[in-house]
């Protein structure tokens, strides 16, 4: 079933609509979502999630309204991270989280085994008795996310989950997050695209609270192919110069050449060849797109 | 109960809060015993609303509030009402410390005291026990309520100082007489037996228990 979202508004008190109209079905599986800071995709958590109430529009989580008769079922089949968190600097990590669990109506007994369990799958075993506050930002987004696992959640929404993370931690957190999506809704927020192109089929871009894009990954890459185009640039002021004229999803020197991807819907004025498109370069294409 | 200490008793909370007891019993003066309890009540009521004022206001700083708006109600209220017990309970520890740090630092004389009855030095403490407690837990429900209504710990503080300046006057005894939440701290000390001040602190009962009993709409609406 997943999440149906029809002609949702979200409007501040400074009249600044933060999700503008939008509309987007989240099938099981792991679903992207991406957009850039302040497109509007922490709100749509934050109304997922139910902290916050829309203005317009109607949600639906497995057929069933967001409205606030319906909230307790709701809230009882999601796991949330938000952005940011901070758990309990007090208390270890095993306290913390058999502290949470207990408050999220688990047993003692289940929490126990479940902390276990995903404490070794995000590496954290080691760490169980250090206080909270001794953690590193990366430890501490991990315990996040076993925080929002502890209940094994039908809908998990995850919020940035991999931001301070390093490379090896990023792999562990992404192949968690495939792992627990079977059979469930996984919503993957971020700006960081390669940890969406390693993990989702489905996804969605975000600009400004719309959706500029929902559909599969593959879908997205045929619709900016034939668009990205590499060249080479002799020197920076020539590299400038298109930089100004077009937008550059990368710039690599080459020896004394630079070497430089463009994202144009005609054939640019230089010299340059059409090559495959990234999901970045896809992203950029589909944001920028007139 | 462990945790719900570890949470809303953290060092610098137990650190300025005892600090800020035995300043009190070094620098406030009393002649006579009788005048330890007037000396505590007003200062102790500031202490305990300014300590409880973040038992919730913590989580919404943090953003674990929005976590756990989807836990069950009944598990989070139990877990705001425990850390509310467990604060109420050390600030009453230290309000009975207190009492006896200003007998150890200014041994304060007993002149005029029976040796029994409501008189004797015993009954006194153990009215200043009841009274203080009642202290304790009005404005320390009243802080956590404020804050949680307006999300913000420094409006439960600044609004809670507002009525502690209001009602802790001569103003405030005039206009209210017994029935004023420091009915305590204005009763008169050469009539020690006239319970009338008694009065204001069912007051204080009855307005700390309402909030109470609002506390989780309040949760639940405010997050």
């Amino acid at each position: 079933m997943g999440i149906r979202i029809e002609d949702l508004t979200v409007t501040f008190k400074n009249k600044v609509a933060a999700i503008d109209h939008a509309d987007l079905e989240i099938p099981k599986g792991i679903f992207g979502l991406l957009g850039e800071n302040g497109a509007g995709k922490t709100t749509l958590m934050r109304v997922l999630t139910t902290v916050l109430s829309p203005t317009g529009g109607t949600v639906t989580l497995d057929g069933i309204p967001y409205r606030e008769g319906n909230y307790d079922k709701i809230r009882r089949k999601i796991g949330y991270l938000p952005q940011e968190i901070d758990l309990y600097p007090g208390l270890s990590v095993q306290e913390c989280l058999e502290y949470m669990g207990n408050l999220s109506g688990l047993s003692k007994q289940t929490a126990r085994e479940r902390i276990d369990y995903y404490l070794e799958k995000t590496s954290l075993s080691a760490h169980r008795r250090k206080k909270m506050r001794q953690l590193s930002g990366g430890m501490k987004r991990r315990v996040g996310l076993v925080q929002a696992l502890l209940n094994e959640p039908e809908f998990l929404i995850v919020d940035e989950p991999t931001t301070g993370l390093d490379p090896e931690e990023r792999i562990r957190i992404r192949n968690l997050l495939v792992d627990f999506s079977e059979g469930r809704t996984v919503l993957f927020s971020t700006h960081v695209v390669e940890d969406l192109a390693a993990t989702c089929n489905q996804l969605a871009v975000m600009k400004k609270g719309k959706f500029l894009y929902a559909g599969s990954m593959r879908e997205l890459l045929e619709q900016a192919e034939g668009h990205i185009w590499t060249c080479k640039a002799k020197d920076e002021t020539t590299a400038r110069e298109l930089e100004r004229k077009y937008h550059v999803s990368s710039k690599q020197y080459r020896g004394s050449e630079l070497q430089i991807r463009l994202i144009s819907e005609l054939h640019p004025e230089i010299v340059c060849s059409p090559c495959e498109a990234t999901l970045e370069d896809a992203y950029i294409y589909i944001a920028n797109k007139k | 109960m462990i945790r719900e200490m570890k949470i809303s008793l953290p060092v610098q909370k137990l650190a300025y809060a005892i600090f800020f007891v035995v300043i009190l019993s070094l620098v406030r003066g009393v002649t006579y015993s009788v005048e330890i309890g007037i000396a505590l009540e007003a200062p102790m009521a500031i202490l305990a609303l300014t300590f409880c004022a973040d038992t919730y206001t913590q989580e919404i700083v943090s953003r674990r509030s929005e976590v756990q708006r989807l836990y069950p109600m009944k598990k989070r209220v139990r877990a705001v009402y425990r850390r509310i017990l467990v604060q109420e309970l050390f600030l009453l520890a230290l309000a009975i410390g207190g009492y006896g740090l200003f007998f150890l630092f200014q041994n304060p004389g007993t002149a005029g005291m029976g040796q029994d009855g409501l008189d004797s030095e015993m009954c006194r403490f153990l009215i200043y026990v009841a009274a203080i407690a009642v202290t304790l837990l009005f404005w320390g429900i009243l802080s956590t309520l404020l804050a949680c209504l307006f999300r913000n710990m420094w409006i439960g503080i600044g609004g809670c100082l507002l009525l502690w300046v209001l009602t802790n006057s001569s103003m405030g005894d005039r206009y209210l007489g017994r029935w004023n939440l420091f009915s305590y701290t204005y009763r008169s000390l050469e009539n020690s037996g006239d319970p009338g001040w008694i009065c204001g602190k069912i007051v204080c009962i009855c307005i700390a228990v309402t909030a109470a009993a609002v506390l989780p709409e309040i949760i639940e609406k405010r997050g």
